[in-house]
């Protein structure tokens, strides 16, 4: 039976985990210190209101209002959705602070105290309701790591019974062995790792998925950026457009991106174009390379550390498709995703997709996509298409 | 993994306590921005890009003449000068300075902050 799946609001995530969160199950987002994984239980809190669904935020690490205040930075008005969410305060007992939440902690160090309130509010709020918790290692460092991981298996089992979807935040500070290993295995249904990367020198944050016992899983990890606005944005640090001389790769990167700047002289690029590109959920960078041949000890530095190419081809110059070929070869020499940019589709003389596919000789999974780029017409298309095929969808 | 970010963090908050030094940033020699401390950061991945262009260029122009690899670029313009210098062989430095500021100590701490860099990588 398929169950009415709860979105994460992460981008990709909800595809890989096909489809989301299935009722009853439980999730954690295991974050490494020091990476900004608290946003991931606030995404996807935010993302299950504007989804229609009923919400309990345990708020533990902070004061509720602190707590709830810390949205607005990603641009996400929490209080048009009042109604469906619910906070349970589990701080303010804590400092003697006056809470108005409806549901109160009164101890806050004794995880007794916070299971018979966490019991309380199921019974008041609807099936298929979702629980995040704002910071359960703040819990484990009040309540004790076994009281804790002992409270985690009954909330669990009541989510499970209660068909509720329990989404943790924790981050793993240098716990005893067995409460991590715990966590790791056997405590969640899933557990998606949050974590900083040093490989080869990107400096970045990345989250993958760990496990999650409703399917298959597959190997695959997303380096991201938090954005203020916006929140998680899948992060491409550098996607690469190559291409023959004139064949348009600069209006391409212009005409994709948020904001570009060009090296050229006389129309013609000498160093390189830059333009950044927020779109639908991901935030990448592109690099165009210069076209004639005697740039190539350019193209071949600029080159390194690409996670995806464009080819741009002129659709009316068949004559350097040799050359396409050939920057083709410089830069993805270590088979990388490219997909192939059939520029000046307008033009009266064009040759056809079909045509292009053959005097490129092909692989037949390669897109070639038709483009105007001074028009912008496919190139939004085509970063889709890219996209796609760098992050592997499902 | 995390603090050598940290560590790049500090070399470059140091590097801009130095008179005359208004924003620093270490990228990779292929253009992606590590770390920055800069007025304007939505800039930061652009002037990256474009200062390892700049230093590869400068490389390739002056190897290609057998005169060895340049130690720096510095870009003179009227309202400041850009400085870029190599740190080890993944990453490179870039700083860029106030309009009246002196070379001489900058390029001294440039160098060594460079020389941390490319310990820290």
């Amino acid at each position: 039976m398929v169950n009415s799946m709860l979105e994460t609001g992460i981008p990709r995530l909800d595809e890989y985990l096909s489809g989301g969160i299935p009722e009853g199950k439980t999730l954690i987002y295991l974050n490494h210190p020091g990476v900004e994984g608290d946003v991931f239980g606030m995404q996807t809190l935010y993302h299950c209101l504007t989804t229609g669904n009923n919400c309990i935020y345990i708020a533990s690490s902070l004061h509720p209002k602190m707590l709830i205040d810390q949205f607005s930075e990603f641009g996400w008005a929490m209080d048009k959705y009042k109604d469906r969410l619910n906070v349970i305060d589990a701080y303010s007992s804590l400092v003697g602070d006056i809470s108005s939440e409806k549901y109160i902690v009164p101890d806050p160090e004794d995880i007794n105290s916070i299971t018979e309130v966490i019991d309380q509010v199921i019974k008041d709020v609807p099936k298929g309701s979702v629980f995040v918790f704002s910071s359960l290692s703040t819990i484990m460092d009040l309540c004790g790591e076994e009281n804790t991981i002992n409270a985690v298996r009954s909330w669990n089992k009541s989510a499970k019974t209660n068909k509720i979807v329990n989404v943790y935040n924790f981050t793993a500070w240098p716990y005893t062995e067995s409460t991590l290993a715990q966590i790791k295995t056997d405590l969640f249904n899933c557990v998606i790792n949050v974590g900083g990367i040093a490989q080869q020198v990107i400096y970045g944050q990345y989250f993958g998925v760990a496990k999650a016992d409703w399917l298959k899983l597959q190997e695959k990890s997303m380096l991201f950026r938090v954005l203020r606005p916006g929140g998680i944005k899948i992060y491409l640090p550098k996607i690469l457009v190559t291409g023959p001389f004139n064949a348009g790769k600069s209006t391409f990167v212009h005409s994709l991106s948020t904001r570009a700047v060009s090296v050229d002289r006389k129309g013609t690029t000498i160093a390189l174009d830059h333009g950044h590109i927020d779109y639908k959920g991901f935030s990448a960078d592109i690099f165009g390379t210069p076209g004639q041949d005697r740039f190539d000890p350019i193209i071949k530095m600029i080159s390194g550390e690409a996670m995806g190419v464009f080819l741009v081809v002129d659709s009316t110059n068949p004559e350097n498709f040799n050359r396409a070929q050939q920057m083709l070869e410089i830069t993805t020499g270590y088979g990388l995703p490219y997909v192939i940019i059939a520029n000046k589709q307008d033009m009266p003389d064009a040759i056809s997709i079909d045509d292009i596919r053959t005097r490129l000789n092909l692989p037949e999974e390669i897109p070639v996509v038709s483009t105007v780029a001074t028009e912008k017409r496919g190139v939004f298309e085509a970063f889709e298409m890219l996209v796609e095929r760098i992050t592997g969808g499902i | 993994m995390e603090s050598s970010s940290n560590l790049l963090e500090k070399v470059l908050t140091d590097l801009k306590k130095v008179g005359g030094i208004e924003a620093a940033a270490i990228a990779s020699r292929d253009g992606i921005l590590l770390k920055s401390i800069m007025p304007m950061e939505q800039y930061a991945e652009t002037f990256a890009a474009m200062s390892a262009t700049m230093l590869g260029a400068a490389e390739t122009a002056v190897t290609e003449l057998d005169k060895g690899i340049p130690d720096r670029v510095i870009v003179e313009s009227e309202h400041g000068k850009l400085i870029t210098i190599g740190a080890g062989p993944k990453a490179l430095l870039v700083v860029l300075t106030t309009q009246n500021a002196g070379l001489g100590l900058i390029l001294l701490e440039v160098e060594k902050a460079s020389k941390q860099v490319k310990e820290i990588l």
